[in-house]
Parts: structure tokens; C-alpha cells; sequence
């Protein structure tokens, strides 16, 4: 088992390295050239500008600024941010917390909320529970999340006046440990929904039609005729043979939860790293774009990872030794 | 088996401890306060209150401590904490290095300049107790006031002044290193003295000495530290101003407290200021309707949502502050099309600046009336104005066009041009459209082109692959600062300058003389023949003058007492 799991990091070295390379070169290829954005909103002397671009080390070839930038990631250093003028992993540094706890929030109700709607729709097929949910599911999936998170706003922070509109946490807060955490929570509660009904629909639908492909199995058939109840046939025989497939759609959708979660961050001003990078590639700050893209890359590469040990968790015939 | 409740107890454990793992830092408390004043100590009435205007020597006895401008309420009352939005994280906190808007708000509070504007652009002291211009408008000499001392407890001196005009403002602050070529000589005979010695006279000197232009940073801090720009000081910085740094919550706050040793005594009034970072205009009018934040610049504030404020009673709405801004639809001079003064003349004819200020702007600004717009009232040129000379008149504009040699094809098209614009300007994005449909009525057919602003910088000010485009300019208290160079012959390319191709020696010459001319009658004389020109000449149009609106919650007083909204938040209190 641990020998798979470095393998499997061994594997995923070269890939990383791939991920860093076309994204250096796609980030820099783009149009936009980010001194125009240092120099500021007026004119700019051109030894002013030439300057500013030795500075940042943009005036050498695109190849060795390659090969300077791995050779500093080599070395644990990701590199300096142009416009937040402090290192890209301390920025990342100061950002990732928030992203993960928004995202990590989403995914457990999307999980729970959309395995549960699966269930009940597959319990129930061709009746109203499936019909609601698959209506649900259908528009929950088409919505757009930047959209709903508006409507949300409208609804419960402008017009109800129950929750607040944006930010963490209030800024006149001085709170900090627990009560800080414990503050942030209400402020939690929109962006979650807002991020999650996508992911809810998408899980509900997926196990609605794993759990369909199992219940009529004749392994089904006996945990009935032995005298089961129905909820310990669906929870402990259905939908545990069911999970194969609900589990690796959850680990391939961690890298569009990372990207849903740059547009809720913006809407509802979440400070984390999806707002991090939107704002990056505005200004065309290349290290903290690369540095994020690097960050996103490992995190999808690890939810693959924990997808494949999540299989052997569940399915005793799975097992990794070589 | 299932565990349920151990799962729930592990994500609120994991949820507890990525929370607390946010970047909040333990806040730093604001320094206790001292007993708090009921009323502001008494100051000075101002002897000489108005000072100099730009180029008329200064009264020799400047005021010593009170602005003119202070707010008519009375009894202000210590206490409360101000929640001003902003759009994003400043890129730094050191006022010297950028114009970045955001970086003004905050840095505005921490530092000082020399001089502040009032709401009349006249200079009032602030770091400067008094001035004296020589006769020829080519000494200033300013006396400093020796009660100031750093955030950190050091003195202020005019060593100061000198280092950060001569090794960071000149080299680094994208506005004032303009300044460094006509600055001859910096002096500083003593602690309290700093005279500026000029190759010219240059009207706008003074206008350019607040603390947007030239905040003055401590030299005990820069000085020998390495890199100006890589300083730590930049992301907790140290001034004289009212309220100290306190803490940065990247991507989410920026607190700031009082300073208590503020020189001006009993101020500031309020116990601290958050900047509450939130991105889209639309959520930084909720916040502002709910109570999340008490205040929003015309820079921030999302023009649509205007009319929905104006009508909540719990917020204060004021129009017309800040420096006058223009947006303009500037033509490339280089495409055939519109090579000649007159076929511009003709498109100008065909735009309807009426409804693009109607619909782009919800009826928010003014229809651009010259060359310079119409915020610099001593300048108009009465005999110029837009709307007379191309009032909308698509036969006449076709005429024009058909005259001009830029005729219409057996389909009636004359061509396709390129609209470039900043697709982060709402404002754009829908007067785009609008000029999309006014010129297919003269025959052109209109590519409209979306871009983000780093593209629009390269494409338009670098590369000039355009034909017309777009643009906001501002022109920070004094049209020579910010407008001269959208006129000015300019042989190299650099950005957010003259990018038209309009070249006229005759324009070049009249804009130095405008600069340097001693007396505000003098400079009008020259701007008066430059709008003629321009205006007929029209390397662009201004389509319309903006016009600040902010809003502030009706628990602020004492806001507005500068020309721009951002200064002066020493004199901002909160009713108890």
C-alpha cells in the first residue's frame, strides 16, 4: 500500500512538471504584458520601463526564464509576486484557509445532500421524490453558480436581512480562535449553497443511477429475503456497491469545485485563492498565477490519488500492492 | 461501519481548524486612547486662508493649524470604527510607488503631503505651516511644522522631504517622476525648511504636493534598506498621518487606528477605519444598504445601483466631488478613414453623447462640451462647445464623410473599425453598443472589441492596432497634470499618452505655455486657443464629464471636506 502511494507520487513528478511547463508558457504567451500594469497610469520613461522589466527578471528569453523559475521551485520558492509585492507561497500562504474551509464545507453538504437525494430518487423511481429530484437535479446543475449566488444575496442578506452579503467575517469584528470561528459561520452559509447546488445535483444524479444499475442485483434480492430492513439494504448493500462510481466522480470533480470556487469567492468576497488568482490574471501576475496553477495541479493530482485508496477502502477486491 | 457522528466531529474539527488557520492574524488592538474629546480643540482661524493659487506668490503668514474646510456639525465625538469598501487589495501600502486608487484610499489616512486640497483645489496647509513663491514662480520655499513626529515615535525633518523626493517619488511614483525634470535643485537649509528650486515656472507645482501626489515616507526607514521597492515598510507602513497601520487581512480587510500623537490635536476622531475589500460593484452596494460598510466612492460604486440609493434614508449621497474626469472616444489618425479632421468631425456628428450619458451612465455626468471637458471652469472657451458644432445629424455627417473622400461602397458601408475598450468598464461596454448602432447609420461597420486592460494597454497605447477606442482620464487638480498629454506630439510609444497619431507643433507650443504661464487668466488665454484647435482638429471626442458620486451612511459625519473624497477622514466622526 505504501509502496503504491510513492509510486504513485513518483508518477505524479513528471506530470507536475508538464502541468508547470505549459502553464508557464500558455501564462506567458498570453497577451498583456505586466509591466504596462507596474509602470502605472501614466507615462513611463522607456529606460523607466525596461527598468522595471530587468527588475522582475522579464527582460530574458522565455526559455531561461523557464529554467530560472524550475530552478527556484526546485528549491521550495515559488517565486515573487509583481503586484502583491511579498513572496507567492506567503500570499498563497494567507489565502488557502479560507478556500479550503468554503471548500471543504461545500463538498461534505454536496455529498451528503446529493448522495441522500440519489437514494431517495432511486428508492422511489418513477414516482414524485424522483421526479423532484431529478427536476432538482436538472436545474440545480444548470444554474449558473455566479448567478445564484446574486439571487442568494438578493434574497436572504438584502431582503430577509437573515444573513450577511459578503466577507468572512464582519469587519469591525475583533474576534479571534474560536469565536472568530464561530462568527465565520453565517458568513459561510451563502457561498456554501452557492458552490454546492451544482456538485449536489451532479452526486444525486450519479448515484440515483448507480443505485438503479444495483437494486434489482440478486444480492439484493437475498438481503431482502433474509428480512432486512429496507434502510440497511439500500445504506449497507445498495449503496456501498454503488460508490464505486459516485466516489470517482467526487474525486474528478475536485479541480471544477477549485474552479467554481474562484467565482463565489469573487461574488460574495470570499478572501481566498480563487479570488487570488482572478485577481492575478487581471494584473498578469505570472508567479502567483503559476504558483496557484502548481497549488490546483497537486490538489487534483491528490484527489485522484485518495480516489484510487478510496476504492480499495470500500471494494475489498481492490487492493494495491505493486 | 457508518460512524456518523465521529465523521461530523472530524469536519468540525478539520472546519475549526482551517478557520482558525484564515488569515487573520491576532488584530492588533488599537493603542488605548486618550480621554476622549468631546469637541475639537480649538485651532487657529485661519490668517491667509486661502492659500496661493498655483503660480501667485503664497501669503508669507500661512494658516498655522485649521483647515478652512472643516465640517459644519457640531460637537464631534471620539469613538466608532468606519467600514470603507474597496475593490481589491492594494498591490502596496506605500504611497510613493503607485496611483493605484486603492492604495490612495488607505495610504491617504496614514500619510501626509506637504499641502491638501480644499473643496475649491485651493492648498491648505498640512506637513508645510507656511510658503513663500518668488516672483519668477521658480522657488518655493515651505516652512515644516516641528510637532509632527513618525507613527514610530521619530521626529519629522525636511530630510525627510528632500530623501523621499529625490530617491523614491522622482525615480518610482508614476505621476510625480514627471515632475523630476523640471525640478532643478532640493534644499534643505534646516530641520524645518525645504525649498525646491525649478528650471521653470510650472503652474500645477503646488497641486502636486498633497499626499496623492508626493506623500512624504520616513527616510529612517528606506534610507540604505536596499530595494525602495521590496521594503517590508510598504506592507505596514509608518507615517504622520492620522490613523497607524494596524493590520492587513489579505484579500479581505486593511484596519487601521488612531494615531493619538497626531499633530493635528484632538483629531482624528474616529477610533479606527476597515477597509472591507469586496470586488463586484453590485455586492458593494448591498453592503452598503445593509450596514456591512458605511462608506463608497464614485470609484467604486456601480452606476446602476444609483437610483435604488438615492431612494434609502439611511445613506447621505453627494455628487460632483473629486477632480474632474473625462471619457473620451479617441480616434487612431492613422486609419485611412479617419486621417482627416474632417471625416472625425463627421463621426463625431454621429454619435449621440445624450443617450450614451442617459443609458451608459444612468444620467450621471455631463455631455463632454471641449477638449478639456468642463470641470476646469476658468479654462472654457465659451465659443467651443460639442453639442453646437457636432450636434447629432446623420445626412449632414454623411455629407461630411462623402466630402472627406471616405465614401460608401454599393452596399453603403465605407468600412469596418476596430472599438477597443476595457471590458472591467461597465460604462464602455454599453457605449460601445450605442456607437456601434450610431455609425452603421454612416456607414461604418463597427468591430467591438472587449479586452482586458493589460491587452488594451499593449494593443492600443503600444502597438496603436485600433481605430477608435474608449478611455477614462482624470486630471488630478490641474488639466496640465493630467491632460496635456493626450495632445502632446510624441514621437516614442508609451502608455496612457498621446496614442492618436495627432501631431500640430502649433498645439505642442501652446500646452508648454499653458503649463508655465504665471496666473490662472494667463493659462486660460493659451487653453482658450488650444480647445479651438483641438475641437477642430479632434484627434478624439469627450463623450461626457463624469460626475463623483458617493454615498456614506448616515452615521458619518464630517466626510467630503477635501476636493477628493479619500482626504481629509482626520475630520470624519460617528454621531453617538
Amino acid at each position: 500500500m505504501w509502496f503504491y502511494i510513492l509510486k504513485r507520487v513518483a508518477q505524479a513528478l513528471p506530470l507536475l512538471l508538464g502541468v508547470v511547463v505549459f502553464n508557464f508558457a500558455l501564462i506567458q504567451l498570453a497577451p498583456g504584458d505586466p509591466v504596462t500594469l507596474l509602470v502605472g497610469d501614466y507615462p513611463a520613461p522607456e529606460e523607466y520601463v525596461k527598468q522595471v522589466r530587468a527588475e522582475y527578471g522579464l527582460d530574458r528569453p522565455l526559455a531561461e526564464q523557464l529554467v530560472l523559475y524550475l530552478g527556484q521551485l526546485a528549491r521550495g520558492n515559488l517565486g515573487y509576486s509583481y503586484a502583491n509585492r511579498m513572496s507567492v507561497a506567503e500570499l498563497i500562504g494567507k489565502r488557502i484557509g479560507p478556500t479550503l474551509q468554503l471548500m471543504i464545507t461545500a463538498l461534505v453538504l454536496a455529498i451528503i445532500v446529493g448522495v441522500s437525494l440519489g437514494v431517495i430518487a432511486a428508492r422511489g423511481r418513477g414516482k414524485l421524490p424522483d421526479f423532484a429530484a431529478q427536476v432538482g437535479a436538472l436545474v440545480g446543475y444548470s444554474v449558473p453558480d455566479f448567478w445564484l449566488g446574486q439571487i442568494l444575496i438578493i434574497l436572504f442578506a438584502v431582503t430577509l436581512a437573515w444573513l450577511p452579503s459578503q466577507g468572512m467575517r464582519s469587519a469591525r469584528s475583533v474576534a479571534t480562535g474560536f469565536d472568530a470561528f464561530l462568527e465565520t459561520l453565517p458568513y459561510l452559509v451563502l457561498p456554501t449553497l452557492a458552490l454546492s447546488v451544482r456538485f449536489i445535483a451532479l452526486f444525486s444524479r450519479i448515484t440515483r443511477s448507480a443505485m438503479l444499475d444495483i437494486l434489482h442485483s440478486d444480492f439484493v434480492l437475498g438481503a431482502r429475503a433474509k428480512g432486512l430492513s429496507e434502510a440497511r439494504v439500500l445504506l449497507t448493500h445498495v449503496l456501498r456497491n454503488a460508490s464505486l462510481p459516485i466516489v470517482t466522480v467526487i474525486g474528478y470533480n475536485v479541480g471544477l469545485l477549485i474552479a467554481g470556487s474562484a467565482l463565489i469567492e469573487t461574488v460574495f468576497a470570499w478572501p481566498g485563492v480563487g479570488r487570488l488568482m482572478f485577481d492575478s490574471i487581471t494584473k498578469r501576475d505570472y508567479p502567483v498565477m503559476t504558483g496557484i496553477l502548481l497549488m490546483v495541479s497537486c490538489a487534483v493530482v491528490l484527489a485522484n490519488l485518495l480516489t484510487d485508496l478510496a476504492y480499495a477502502a470500500l471494494d475489498p477486491r481492490v487492493r494495491y500492492t505493486r | 461501519m457508518f460512524r456518523p457522528f465521529r465523521l461530523i466531529a472530524l469536519f468540525l474539527l478539520i472546519m475549526f481548524a482551517v478557520g482558525c488557520a484564515s488569515p487573520t492574524p491576532e488584530p492588533t488592538k488599537a493603542p488605548p486612547t486618550a480621554a476622549p474629546t468631546l469637541a475639537p480643540v480649538a485651532t487657529t482661524a485661519p490668517a491667509a486662508t486661502k492659500a496661493p493659487e498655483p503660480t501667485k506668490p503664497a501669503p508669507t503668514t500661512a494658516p498655522t493649524i485649521a483647515p478652512t474646510a472643516a465640517p459644519k456639525v457640531a460637537e464631534p465625538t471620539r469613538g466608532g470604527t468606519a467600514v470603507v469598501a474597496m475593490d481589491s487589495d492594494p498591490e502596496t501600502l506605500n504611497l510613493g510607488l503607485t496611483t493605484g486608487y486603492s492604495a490612495g484610499d488607505v495610504g491617504s489616512k496614514i500619510f501626509n503631503g506637504l499641502v491638501w486640497l480644499d473643496g475649491s483645489y485651493q492648498p491648505q496647509p498640512q506637513l508645510a505651516e507656511a510658503w513663500t513663491i518668488s516672483a519668477d514662480g521658480k522657488t518655493y520655499t515651505f516652512k515644516l511644522r516641528r510637532d509632527v513626529t513618525w507613527h514610530d515615535g521619530k521626529p519629522f525633518t525636511s530630510a525627510d522631504v528632500k530623501y523621499t523626493y529625490e530617491e523614491i517619488l522622482f525615480k518610482l511614483h508614476p505621476r510625480t517622476r514627471t515632475l523630476a525634470a523640471r525640478v532643478k535643485s532640493i534644499d534643505a537649509p534646516d530641520a524645518q525648511t525645504i525649498v525646491f528650486t525649478l528650471n521653470d515656472a510650472y503652474a500645477p507645482f503646488m497641486i502636486q504636493q498633497t499626499v496623492f501626489e508626493a506623500p512624504i515616507l520616513p527616510k529612517h526607514l528606506y534610507d540604505g534598506q536596499g530595494d525602495v521597492t521590496k521594503n517590508p515598510v510598504n506592507l505596514k507602513p509608518v507615517g504622520t498621518g492620522p490613523f497607524k497601520f494596524s493590520e492587513w487581512n489579505k484579500g479581505a480587510t486593511i484596519k487601521l487606528v488612531r494615531n493619538d500623537n497626531y499633530f493635528e490635536k484632538g483629531k482624528p476622531y474616529l477610533d479606527a477605519i476597515v477597509f472591507q475589500i469586496i470586488p463586484q460593484g453590485a455586492n458593494r452596494s448591498t453592503a452598503l444598504e445593509t450596514g456591512e460598510v458605511d462608506f463608497v466612492v464614485d470609484f467604486y460604486l456601480a452606476k446602476t445601483d444609483v437610483p435604488r440609493l438615492d431612494k434609502n434614508t439611511k445613506l447621505t449621497g453627494k455628487r460632483g466631488q473629486g477632480a474632474p474626469a473625462i471619457d473620451f472616444m479617441m480616434f487612431n489618425t492613422r486609419t485611412k478613414a479617419l486621417a482627416t479632421p474632417e471625416a472625425r468631425q463627421a463621426v463625431a456628428m454621429a454619435i449621440d453623447r445624450k443617450r450614451i450619458v442617459d443609458q451608459s451612465m444612468n444620467g450621471i455626468g455631463r455631455v463632454g462640451r471641449g477638449p478639456f471637458g468642463d470641470g476646469f471652469k476658468w479654462l472654457l472657451n465659451p465659443a467651443v462647445d460639442f453639442d453646437k458644432m457636432y450636434p447629432r445629424d446623420v445626412a449632414k455627417a454623411k455629407a461630411a464623410l462623402d466630402k472627406a473622400g471616405v465614401t460608401a461602397g454599393a452596399d453603403g458601408m465605407r468600412g469596418k473599425l476596430r472599438l477597443l475598450y476595457d471590458s472591467a468598464r461597465p460604462q464602455f461596454v454599453s457605449a460601445a453598443q450605442i456607437i456601434k448602432e450610431n455609425l452603421k447609420d454612416i456607414g461604418f461597420d463597427v468591430d467591438l472589441q472587449a479586452i482586458e486592460r493589460a491587452v488594451m494597454i499593449q494593443k492600443v497605447f503600444l502597438d496603436w492596432e485600433y481605430d477608435l477606442t474608449l478611455q477614462s482620464f482624470v486630471s488630478s487638480g490641474d488639466p496640465a497634470i493630467g491632460y496635456h498629454r493626450l495632445y502632446i506630439t510624441t514621437a516614442t510609444k508609451a502608455q496612457f499618452t498621446n496614442q492618436t497619431g495627432y501631431t500640430n507643433p502649433k498645439v505642442d507650443d501652446l500646452l508648454a505655455k499653458a503649463a508655465t504661464a504665471p496666473g490662472v487668466q494667463a493659462r486660460a488665454g493659451f487653453y482658450g486657443e488650444l480647445q479651438t484647435i483641438l475641437a477642430n482638429d479632434l484627434p478624439s471626442i469627450v463623450l461626457f464629464d463624469e460626475e463623483g458620486v458617493d454615498f456614506a451612511s448616515k452615521k458619518l459625519s464630517g466626510t467630503w471636506a477635501g476636493i477628493d473624497s479619500r482626504d481629509r477622514w482626520d475630520l470624519v466622526w460617528m454621531p453617538k
